[in-house]
Order: C-alpha cells, then structure tokens, then sequence
C-alpha cells in the first residue's frame, strides 16, 4: 500500500474519517450537526462557482429591465386567440380570461403548443436544509418528504428519455426562493412544479390541493403564503401590487390548466389508495417562487402532515413512489393535453 | 489497540457487515466470516410453510425453495426496492440472520457498523437504520465503497470502483469521509453483463435452453475481457441430449459491455479534481466486488487511462469479505465515545 503521508498525519486523518462517519449517522437520525466536511481539493465544480454566480446575478437583473412586449402582444393576440383554444380544465374559480396578453410573458415557451421535442421540467422539493417547512407529530419533515418524492419524479420521468428534468436541490440543503427562481430561468425551464406538505393543525385528514399565482382574499391561503414564503423578504402586501401590475397572462392559462391536471391526477389516484383523501382543488395563491418563475408553474401540497394516518404512510417507501407516480400522471396529461394519439391511447388503456 | 481491553471488559462483538444488492456478508470480531446471496424467500401460504419448515429461508436455500417461497432480493437495484411492501422486512431479516450467524454470546453488546451501496445510503437512510436497529445495540451505516477503502488503508488519494451484481459503485478517497459527489452508482454491472449474456445466448442458439441462472454461473466461471487463449465450451441439453456449445464469443462481449459506461465514470470521476491530485489517484485505482473477479478487467483499465498519464489499476484480494472487512475494521477503529445506545 502506498503512503502519501506521514504517519502522526495519517493517524489525524484516520481521526477525522471516524468522526465523520460518527457525525454523519447523527445526521441520518436528525441529530446532528449540519457539518458539510469540507474537499481539501478544489474540484471543476467549484471553479464554476463564482462564475455561475456572477452569471445568476446578471440574469436576476435582467429579468427586471421592462419590455416593450405588451405592445407587440396587442398586434398578434388575434393571430393566436384562434389557434390556441385552452380546455376548460374543469376548474371553477378563477380570474377574467385574457389572451391578449398571450405573449406577454417573455419567457413563455412555445414547446407545448407547437410539441416540440425536449422539454426541460423543473421539480422544486420545498423547502430543505434550515428551513424543515411543516412537520408531523412523529417528527416526519415536509423538506425530507418533499425531496424523496421529486427524486422519485424525476427518475420516472426520465425514463422517458424525451424530458430533461433538473431539480432546483436534491440533497438537503438551504435554497433561497429568489435562487429557485433564478435556477427555473438559467435552466430554460418549460414547466414548473413545486412539491410541498400541507398541515392544518385544525383538521387532522388529508388535504390535496394545488395552486397557482394569483391573488387571493382567503386568509387560510393567506396564511399558508405567508408560511411558504418565509425566508423571502416579501410579505403579503407586497404583492397586491405586483399582482396588480402582471394581470391574466399566457402563463397564468397555462398554470391553472397544469394545476388542474395534477389536482386531478393527485387527488383521484390518492383517494383511491388512501380512501381518505380530501379535494381542496386548484386554486391561487400569493407564492413567491410561482411568480418569480415566467413559465406555467405549480405548487403542490401533495400530501398533509396533520393527518396522522397520511403520516403513517408517508414514511413508506410505497406511498412516496405513488405520490411521485401521480404527478407524473399530472405532468403527462397536461402535456399532452389536445394531443390526439395520447387521447386515443388513454381510451384503450381505460 | 487500545480499545481491545474495552472490548474484553464490557464484552462487545464488533460484527461489519456488507449488505450487498447480491451478496452480503459479516466479519465479526469472534473471527466468525459468513457470506449468504441476499435472497429471502417466506412461503408463499400455509402449505408451503409445511413443506419447507422454516419461516424464512436465505440465500441459496431460498433459490432451491422458489417455487414454494414469495422471494425477494431486496437491494436489487441498488436501493431498497420499491413497490414490493415485503423489502423492507427483507433487509431487516438479512441483517438478523447474518448476525446470528455470527453467533454472539446471550450478554454480548453488538456494535456494528454496515456498508451499503451508495445509492441506498442516499435514499433509505433511515429504512436502513430502522432495518438494523432491532439486532445491535450501536450502529453506523456507511457506502459499501468507502468500508472496502477504509478496509484497504486508502484513506487518501485513492479511487475504489466496487462491481458489484445491481450496481458499480465509485468512491474517491482525499483523506475525508466521502461526500455525496464523491461518488457516483451506476446500474451497469454483473447483473447487466448476465442480460446481455442471456440474450446473446438465445440469440446464437435458439434451440438451446438457458436460464439465467445457468448464464450467471458460465459468467462466474469463464469472464473474462479482451483476449483469452482458451476455448470456452459447456453442456447443455439440447432436446435431451448435452451438446457442447462455445460461448467465447458471447462471454467476452458480454463482459465487455460493462468497459464503456466503467471507463467514462472513471475519467469523470476523476476529472472533478486538481491535475496534482488526479496523477495520484490514478496511481491508486482498486478494484473491488465480484467483478473484479473479470480476467482482464483491471489491465483493461489501466490501458484505457494510460492515455491520460501513468496510473496502476489493482484488485482486491477477497471481494467476497472486503466490505465486511472494511466495517470491521472502522467499528474497532471507532472511538467507544461514538458508539451511543439506540
Ligand atoms: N468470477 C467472476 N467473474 C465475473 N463476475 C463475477 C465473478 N464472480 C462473481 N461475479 C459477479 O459479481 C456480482 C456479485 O458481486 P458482489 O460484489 O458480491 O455484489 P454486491 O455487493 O452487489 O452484492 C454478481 O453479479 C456475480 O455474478
Ligand atoms: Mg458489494
Ligand atoms: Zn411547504
């Protein structure tokens, strides 16, 4: 065996190997302190770093110069009103119904409407690191479930071969909203899916519900903003204005009609497996990733944590795979929402 | 060490244990070494029950039982697999059965520490743990390729591919405990070679029956890389008579279809580190798992980096005990202050 090293320094080393293996199983078991040992060599990765950084804060302030595209939106609104008929989703509640501002949203991608080939989805686990979200009376934390389910989504979708899926984290670690957001827009992001846990201390069942960007005047869903965006610097009332200033665009069409899809998906398949599972439905709320975002974008609450039994279950393997497996069912109705063979071939499959 | 005393006084088995997607095994510190196929196999009703007498069979016996048994290879694809609700039990009885094979003594404590594959360790943390926790009284778990490392001294600068049966597990060494970019799974490994093999087979003789476990064991026993001087020739009925077949061929592509997704892992692997760095662990690339077992695998390698610079490829001497090895040799190296009660 060859020795790179003295042997007072290999003893040290051998001293830090135990402790980081001591430390790690703290952490498994939630005890531990959140060290990241540190690589004493630099890797390409890290060489990246400060140059994806400068990268990121060009693009953030880009994303703020004003663009003249409400204009050209009036001019071509017509052209597209006729080829572009959304479905109605079978969703009630819901703002005016605007396609002029079709284009208006410029990072609005056209892959959907005319099927084009690769489609970059973005699965956003909530929370993580610091920020555990919700947690259940055994302890089972929203940031963990949430991660386990979006791994488990993007392996399903990759099977596919046709979707590049990129995960805004996938290990337990803290990411800033304003970072997911900014990741949704460097990755060329198609779609946008956010997994989260619901927990509503006054009602211990199973609540399923999806949402949208939108204003609300619900003070529950106000609340849960609120929750949801916490490590952001905005609060509710900023965004009355914003919210004021964005209107019914293209993107938020698309958004309802893709949180139509997973609600339906989720809720129909989880009362079929649970039983027990309540349809809260599609609906808007205040979200800070979802505005940020500027393509169709979605926060799940896929599952809820003040339901004992769902807690229960959550801590199965099989039930996070079916969680996943849902909203894959979601993701591909929405798709392939007017796409005739896919139609055809869910009739014969039933 | 100075922890034998410890050891003594306080009576403690130290046992390591690998958990493998094909084979697990345990070293205990009674010197006990056992390997069994992680297989578990529960007859599948009542009457089955009766016919193979036990609750639950491991291993080889569970293979010859299957017709009776609901038989489950729980680590198959590297992680606990899903979708089958018995796995986690699986593991749990692997795990138990193992340590009984250790035979520890009615007041013994059990401290140990179990290698998984590194993918497992990612995504069922704490099915593992909870697996484990019922049989030991003290317990880490840790990736499958860094006890073989911890095992083998390559604590800095080193590079350990572990081939195993679902999956090929890479870890670099630079003198830490492995982050998870510090290694990488991927799913081409002796489990593929024998897919790749079957299907040649058929494909070459479609009047022959194989099965694949037949193709595993002409795997096990002729595999090789490259070139090989000797003819690969077996038995096998045909319409009730044996008749010879030669399998050269399709044994050595077999093989060989693993060589590319390995070497791209290799380089990738290592490219993530400073120039400095990389010079020294391609001078400490070890290969580990039953696939190192391959004729030529390891100069394969070697030549295949040389284009990059000098570099030295070897394998280890026992992969059936290298894992189990290595966790031994980090629960007695471990500090007894780490070594909390569940
Ligand atoms: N001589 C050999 N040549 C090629 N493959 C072998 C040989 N011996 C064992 N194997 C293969 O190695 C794999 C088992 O290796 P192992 O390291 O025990 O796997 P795991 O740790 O995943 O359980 C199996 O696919 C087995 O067929
Ligand atoms: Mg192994
Ligand atoms: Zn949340």
């Amino acid at each position: 065996m060859k020795r790179f090293f003295p042997w007072n320094k290999e003893q040290r080393v051998r001293k830090d190997i135990l402790r980081g293996v001591y430390e790690e199983n703290l952490r498994i078991v939630g005890k531990g302190p959140a060290v990241i040992y540190k690589t004493r060599f630099y890797s390409a990765k890290r060489l990246m770093l400060p140059f994806l950084i400068s990268l990121m804060i060009l693009m953030f302030q880009e994303s703020f110069v004003p663009t003249p595209m409400q204009q050209r939106s009036q001019i071509t609104a017509n052209t597209f009103q006729k080829a572009y008929q959304p479905s109605a989703g079978g969703v009630s509640e819901e703002g005016p119904s605007n396609y002029k501002s079709f284009i208006s949203s410029p990072g609005m991608p056209i892959s959907r409407i005319f099927g084009l080939g690769v489609r970059t989805i973005m699965i956003d686990p909530g929370h993580g690191g610091n920020d555990t979200g919700t947690k259940g009376e055994m302890g089972t934390k929203e940031k963990d479930i949430a991660l386990d389910i979006a791994k488990r989504l993007r392996d399903r979708l990759k099977k596919y071969g046709n979707y590049n899926i990129v995960l805004t984290r996938d290990s337990d670690v803290t990411v800033p909203l304003n970072r997911r957001v900014e990741m949704a827009k460097a990755s060329k992001a198609d779609l946008f899916l956010s997994i989260h846990l619901n927990y509503l201390p006054s009602r211990p069942i199973n609540i399923i519900e999806t949402y949208y960007f939108g204003p609300s005047s619900d003070p529950k869903i106000l609340k849960l903003a609120e929750q949801e965006n916490a490590e952001s610097s905005y609060g509710n009332s900023d965004f009355r204005e914003i919210i004021g200033k964005i209107g019914d665009t293209m993107k938020l069409q698309e958004s309802k009609e893709f949180a139509a899809s997973i609600q339906k998906k989720l809720f129909m398949n989880m009362r079929k497996e649970t039983g027990t599972a309540y349809n809260f439905g599609v609906k808007r709320a205040p979200f800070v990733v979802l505005l940020g975002v500027d393509v169709p974008s979605v926060l799940a609450e896929v599952s809820c944590l003040s339901s004992k039994e769902e807690e229960v279950q959550l801590n199965t393997e099989s039930h996070r795979e079916n969680i996943a497996r849902y909203l894959e069912l979601g993701i591909l109705e929405y798709l392939n929402k007017g796409d005739v063979t896919h139609e055809a071939r869910r009739h014969t499959e039933k | 060490m100075k922890q034998d005393d410890i050891q003594k006084n306080e009576n403690i088995l130290y046992a390591g244990i690998d958990l493998g997607t094909s084979r697990s095994s345990i070293s205990a510190s009674n010197g006990t070494r056992q390997w069994i196929e992680s297989y578990v196999g529960w007859p599948k009703d009542f009457i089955a029950a009766q016919v193979v007498g036990k609750p639950v069979l491991f291993g080889a016996e569970a293979l010859q039982n299957r017709l009776s048994l609901d038989l489950c290879r729980p680590l198959e694809h590297g992680v606990i697999k899903e979708g089958i609700s018995r796995n986690e039990e699986a593991v749990k009885d692997i795990i138990k059965y193992l340590i009984e094979l250790a035979e520890p003594a009615p007041d013994q404590k059990i401290f140990a520490v179990v290698g998984v594959p590194a993918d497992t360790l990612k995504v069922n943390k704490l099915a593992i743990r909870k697996a484990v926790t019922d049989f030991v009284h003290s317990l880490m778990v840790v990736t499958e390729p860094f006890a073989v490392a911890y095992g083998m001294n390559l604590l800095n600068n080193s590079l350990v591919i572990d081939i195993g049966a679902g999956t090929t597990d890479f870890c670099i060494m630079h003198g830490t405990i492995p982050s998870e970019d510090d290694q990488k799974t991927i799913l081409t490994a002796g489990d593929y070679i024998d897919d790749q093999l079957y299907s040649y087979l058929i494909e070459k003789y479609p009047g022959s029956r194989f099965n694949k476990n037949m193709v595993r064991q002409f795997k096990e026993q002729y595999s090789f890389v490259r070139d090989l001087d000797e003819d690969i020739r077996v038995e096998i009925p045909v319409a009730g008579k044996p008749v010879m077949h030669d399998i050269k061929n399709e044994i050595k592509r077999a093989c060989e279809s693993i060589l590319p997704a390995l070497t791209e892992t290799t380089i990738e692997m290592i490219a993530r580190f400073d120039p400095e760095f990389q010079v020294k662990i391609k001078n400490n690339i070890v290969l580990a798992g039953g696939g190192s077992l391959i004729r030529g695998i390891k100069e394969y390698l070697q030549d295949a980096l040389k284009e990059y610079g000098p570099c030295n490829v070897t394998c280890v001497q026992d992969p059936l005990f290298a894992g189990s090895d290595g966790a031994i040799k980090l629960a007695k190296d471990m500090p007894v202050k780490y070594w909390e009660p569940l």
